[in-house]
C-alpha cells in the first residue's frame, strides 16, 4: 500500500474520532484497520492523546463555590434594590396623597363661603377644586412616587 | 413534561438564586477546566469563573432551554475572557493560527498542566499543551474532555463545524508523534 492511501485512512481515523465521519466511511475504516499495521498505530497513538487529556485533573480553590455564591446574592439584593421603588419615595408619595385630600377639603370649604358673594354655584365651585386643586396635587404625589431614588444605577 | 434544560431556562428568567446555586455545583469544576484550558494559566480564572455566573445571572434570560446548558456557559465563560483579553493582551485565542502568541504561566511556576497531570499519558502531553496553539488546545478539551459535539463547539467558538474539525485534526497532529511507534 502507498503513503497517500495510508494518509486517506488516517485521516478517516481522525474523522472517526471527532464523530465526523459518515457510517459508510466508519464501516470502510474499519475493514481497513483490521489488516493495517500502520493504521493500527496511528488510532493507537492518537487514543493514547486522548487518553492523556482526559487524564488531568484540576484542583478547585475549596472557597470558590462559596465566593461565587455570595457575589450571586449581593448582585441579586443590588438588582432587586435597583427595580424598586425607594421606600423613601413611597413615604413621600403617601404624605403628598393624604395632604392632596386634606387640603382639597379644606378648600372647597373657604370656596363653598366664597361662592355664594361671588354668585358662583355649587358645581362650578367643585369643577374648580377639582380642575385646580385636586388634580395638580395628585399629578404632585405621583411625581413624587417616580422620582429617581438615591439608590438608583449605582447597584 | 418539561425538561431539565427547560428548568434551567425557566430558573435563569425568573433569576431564581436556588438554579443559579444548583448550577454553580453542578458545572462549577467544568468550567473551571475549560478556563484553565482556554487562558492557559490557573492565576486569575476564579475571577472569570465568578464573572461567568454574574453574567448567567444577568443574561440568564437569552438561554432558551432548546439545548444542552454547557455550550451556553462556555460560550459566556468564553466571552468574559476574550473581553479581559481585549484589555489586558498577553495573548490572544483569535489570532491567526499559525503566529499566535502562545499562552504561558507566570515565568518559573509550572504549567496547570503538569499540576494537574494525574495519568502517565498525561504527564507526558502536559509540556505540549501548554505551548500548543490555544485554539486548538481548546477544541481538543472541548471534544475529548468536556465530549461536546461538533457543532456545539461551533457555537462556542463561533466558528464554522469545519474550521472546529480542522483544529481538532491539527492538534491531534501535534501531539500524537508523542505517542507513536510505541504499542498501547
Amino acid at each position: 500500500m502507498n503513503i497517500d492511501h495510508h494518509e486517506g485512512f488516517q485521516r478517516m481515523i481522525d474523522e472517526s474520532l471527532a464523530a465526523a465521519i459518515s457510517a459508510e466511511k466508519e464501516q470502510c475504516l474499519r475493514e481497513h484497520l483490521a489488516t493495517c499495521v500502520p493504521c493500527q498505530e496511528y488510532l493507537s497513538a492518537s487514543n493514547r492523546v486522548i487518553a492523556g487529556l482526559r487524564g488531568f485533573s484540576f484542583a478547585v480553590n475549596p472557597t470558590l463555590n462559596a465566593r461565587v455564591l455570595v457575589a450571586l446574592k449581593l448582585r441579586d439584593t443590588g438588582t432587586m434594590r435597583q427595580h424598586s421603588v425607594p421606600f423613601k419615595n413611597w413615604a413621600a408619595f403617601l404624605l403628598a396623597l393624604s395632604m392632596s385630600f386634606v387640603g382639597s377639603g379644606l378648600v372647597y370649604q373657604m370656596a363653598e363661603r366664597l361662592a355664594v358673594p361671588m354668585h358662583f354655584v355649587s358645581a362650578q365651585v367643585q369643577a374648580g377644586v377639582l380642575v385646580f386643586w385636586l388634580l395638580p396635587s395628585l399629578c404632585a404625589a405621583l411625581c413624587l412616587l417616580a422620582a429617581p431614588g438615591e439608590n438608583r444605577g449605582t447597584a | 413534561m418539561e425538561s431539565d434544560t427547560q428548568r434551567i431556562a425557566l430558573g435563569l428568567r425568573q433569576r431564581d438564586v436556588a438554579v443559579l446555586e444548583k448550577l454553580v455545583e453542578q458545572y462549577q469544576y467544568r468550567l473551571v477546566r475549560y478556563l484553565v484550558s482556554l487562558l492557559g494559566r490557573r492565576d486569575g480564572v476564579d475571577d472569570f469563573v465568578q464573572e461567568t455566573w454574574l453574567r448567567v445571572l444577568e443574561r440568564g434570560d437569552s438561554y432558551d432551554g432548546h439545548s444542552r446548558f454547557e455550550p451556553w456557559l462556555f460560550r459566556v465563560a468564553r466571552n468574559i475572557a476574550l473581553d479581559a483579553m481585549r484589555k489586558r493582551p498577553m495573548f490572544s485565542l483569535d489570532s491567526n493560527e499559525e503566529d499566535g502568541v502562545r499562552s504561558s504561566p507566570a515565568s518559573g511556576e509550572p504549567s496547570p498542566y503538569t499540576l494537574a497531570a494525574r495519568t502517565e499519558d498525561a504527564e507526558r502531553l502536559a509540556d505540549s499543551l501548554q505551548t500548543l496553539e490555544p485554539v486548538y488546545r481548546e477544541a481538543l478539551v472541548l471534544r475529548f474532555q468536556e465530549d461536546l459535539s461538533l457543532q456545539e463547539i461551533a457555537v462556542i467558538v463561533g466558528a464554522p463545524v469545519s474550521t472546529v474539525a480542522s483544529r481538532i485534526y491539527r492538534g491531534l497532529a501535534t501531539l500524537r508523534p508523542q505517542f507513536e511507534g510505541e504499542i498501547a
